[in-house]
C-alpha cells in the first residue's frame, strides 16, 4: 500500500459517520438515479450514473468493512484501493459530479451520493490529487486575510471609486459604501468584483439599511475541496469580522455555495455565532413584500427564465423568494421545466468552472440545461450564483443560445431605478445592464 | 513600471475567479524568472492577484489602475 493510499484511507475512515455509512450501505442498485443526473442525461454512459460513481468508493469500503468483502472480495465486488484508483476517483469526484444532490432527491432510498463524492474529495485533497486551481483559490482567500494590511488599502481604494458610481446612480451625493463600520446592523459579504457590490449598495441605500461591506469575499473554495480546515479558515475570516463589528446579521451576495457554507455549515463549526445569515435574495424578497422598493417591471421587458442554483434551491430551500422577486421586477417570467428542487444543475457547480482542463467536460454536462433554456424561449437567464452564471454564459456561447446571463439583483436595480425615474425622483441613473459586469 | 513581458494577457471583462484561473494557466507557459503582463477590468483582481502571488510564491512586480483598466505584472518564481 502506497503512502498516498494509506493517507487517503485514514481520511476516509475519519469521515465515516452515520450519514456516510448509510449512504454507502443502502443502495439497492435499482438504477433509478441515473436519469436524474445531468451528467448521465447528457451522456448516457453507465459510468455517469450516480450509483456507478459511488461504486468507486463502495469498492474499497466493502474491502475494509464488509465481512464478506474482507475474506471473499470477488464475491461482493470489493477491491483494495490503489494509487491508480485515486487518479480515477479524482476524475469522478471532482470532474463528473457537481455535488448537486438531484440524484438523492430522486432515489427511493434517499442515498446521498454527493456525500460519498465529498468524502472522496476530502481523501484526494489530503493527498494532493485535487485540482490545483481549487487549492490555489482556497489558499489565495486565506492569504488575503493573512496579508490584510496590504490588501485593505487596495480594497478601500476600489470601494471609494464604486461609491462615486453609487452616488451617480442614486443621485445622492451622500450615498456611502461603508467598510468596517462598527455597530452596523448588517455585514454584507460580496463576491470578488464590483458586480455583486454596486447593485446591493443601491438596494441597501433604497431601503435605508444600516450596513457595512465585508473586507472578504463570500466564495469558499475550501468547501469545494471538502477540506474542512481550509473551509473553516476561509469562513472564519467573515465570522470574526462580524463579531468584531458587532453586526446582527450577515447578508450574502448571490452565491450558491457561500450560502451553504455560511447559512448551514458555519453555525455548526463555530461556538460563538450570534448572527442571522441570509442571502440578499431573501432580504430583497422581504423588502418587495413589505412594499419598500418601488419597482417598474417595464425596465425588464424581455422574456426571462430562472435557473435554480442547486445550493440555493434544492439544498438551501430558497425556492419561492427568487420568484417573488422576478414576478415583481420583470414583465415576462417563464419557468424552465423542471424547476425549483427538481431543477437540473448547470454542469459547472462545485468548482468545475474554475478548472480549465474540464471545459469540454462541463460543456457536455450542461447539455440538459441548454435544452431547458431553449424550451423557454427566454432572452435572459437569471442565476443567483456566480458559478452558475459563468457556466451559463459559456454554455450560451458554446451552443449558440444567444441568451444574456444576469444576476437577480441586476434586474431588481433596473426596475427600482426605472420606478424612481417614473416617480420623477431627481436621479437620472445609468442602468445596470443585465448580464454585464458593472 | 517598464518591463519586458514574455507573455501579455487580456483579461478584460472576465469576472472572478477567471483572472486568477487564466494567470495560473499562463504562468506555466513562461520560464522561471519569466514575466507576465496582464490587463483586467474586474476590481476583484486588486485583491485576488496579490493574494494568489503570495500563496503560490510568485512575485507581484506591480499592480496599478489605469483609468478603468487594471494592469499587473507577475514574475514566475517557481
Ligand atoms: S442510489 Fe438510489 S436510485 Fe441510485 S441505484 Fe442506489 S438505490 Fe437506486
Ligand atoms: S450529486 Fe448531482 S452530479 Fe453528482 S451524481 Fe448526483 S445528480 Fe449527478
Amino acid at each position: 500500500m502506497s503512502e498516498h493510499v494509506r493517507q487517503a484511507l485514514a481520511v476516509f475512515e475519519k469521515s465515516l459517520d452515520r450519514r456516510l455509512l448509510a449512504a454507502l450501505e443502502v443502495c439497492a442498485r435499482c438504477g433509478i438515479c441515473a436519469e436524474s443526473c445531468h451528467v448521465f442525461a447528457a451522456e448516457p454512459d453507465f459510468r455517469n450514473a450516480p450509483a456507478a460513481k459511488a461504486e468507486a468508493v463502495r469498492r474499497f469500503y466493502r474491502r475494509l468493512h464488509d465481512p464478506i468483502g474482507r475474506w471473499f472480495p470477488w464475491w461482493v465486488g470489493a477491491k483494495d484501493l490503489t494509487e491508480a484508483d485515486l487518479e480515477e476517483l479524482a476524475e469522478i469526484a471532482f470532474g463528473a459530479c457537481t455535488l448537486c444532490r438531484r440524484c438523492t432527491m430522486n432515489c427511493p432510498m434517499g442515498v446521498d451520493t454527493a456525500l460519498i463524492m465529498r468524502a472522496a474529495r476530502a481523501m484526494l485533497t489530503a493527498v494532493g490529487k485535487a485540482p490545483e486551481m481549487l487549492a490555489q483559490l482556497a489558499d489565495a482567500a486565506i492569504a488575503r486575510e493573512e496579508n490584510l494590511e496590504f490588501f485593505r488599502e487596495f480594497y478601500i481604494d476600489q470601494i471609494r471609486e464604486l461609491e462615486r458610481e453609487l452616488q451617480e446612480q442614486t443621485g445622492d451625493p451622500d450615498a456611502r459604501i461603508p467598510v468596517e463600520k462598527v455597530g452596523a446592523e448588517i455585514l454584507y459579504v460580496a463576491l470578488s468584483g464590483a458586480h455583486t457590490i454596486l447593485p446591493a449598495a443601491i438596494l441597501f441605500h433604497a431601503v435605508g439599511a444600516d450596513w457595512t461591506l465585508s473586507l472578504f469575499e463570500a466564495a469558499n473554495y475550501g468547501y469545494f475541496l471538502a477540506d474542512l480546515q481550509r473551509a473553516k479558515a476561509i469562513a472564519r475570516r467573515i465570522v470574526d469580522e462580524a463579531r468584531r463589528l458587532g453586526v446582527k446579521e450577515i447578508i450574502l451576495a448571490e452565491c450558491g455555495h457561500a450560502y451553504t457554507v455560511l447559512r448551514w455549515e458555519a453555525p455548526n463549526w463555530f461556538d460563538d455565532f450570534p448572527f442571522r445569515v441570509r442571502s440578499i435574495i431573501e432580504a430583497a424578497a422581504e423588502w418587495i413584500q413589505q412594499g419598500r422598493l418601488p419597482l417598474d417591471p417595464s425596465a425588464n421587458p424581455e422574456p426571462v427564465t430562472y435557473h435554480d442554483s442547486c445550493n440555493l434551491g434544492r439544498n438551501g430551500g430558497l425556492l419561492e423568494e427568487p420568484r417573488v422577486i422576478l414576478r415583481a421586477v420583470v414583465q415576462d417570467f417563464r419557468e424552465m421545466t423542471p424547476n425549483r428542487a427538481e431543477n437540473f444543475c448547470c454542469g459547472g457547480g462545485a468548482g468545475l468552472v474554475a478548472v480549465p482542463e474540464w471545459y469540454e467536460k462541463r460543456m457536455r454536462a450542461g447539455r440538459r440545461k441548454v435544452e431547458q433554456i431553449r424550451q423557454t424561449g427566454a432572452r435572459i437567464v437569471v442565476a443567483s450564483c456566480d458559478n452558475c452564471r459563468l457556466q451559463l454564459g459559456d454554455l450560451s456561447e458554446y451552443y449558440g443560445l444567444g441568451v444574456r446571463v444576469s444576476g437577480l439583483m441586476d434586474l431588481v436595480v433596473n426596475a427600482y431605478l426605472a420606478a424612481r425615474v417614473k416617480a420623477a425622483v431627481p436621479a437620472v441613473p445609468a442602468r445596470v445592464h443585465a448580464g454585464e459586469p458593472v | 513600471m517598464e518591463v519586458k513581458a514574455d507573455l501579455t494577457l487580456d483579461l478584460k471583462g472576465l469576472l472572478c475567479p477567471m483572472p486568477v484561473v487564466k494567470i495560473n494557466q499562463a504562468i506555466k507557459n513562461v520560464p522561471i524568472g519569466g514575466i507576465i503582463e496582464a490587463y483586467a477590468t474586474d476590481p476583484g483582481v486588486m485583491a485576488d492577484i496579490p493574494a494568489w502571488c503570495r500563496s503560490t510564491g510568485n512575485e507581484l512586480v506591480t499592480i496599478e489602475k489605469q483609468d478603468k483598466v487594471i494592469r499587473f505584472v507577475v514574475r514566475r518564481l517557481k
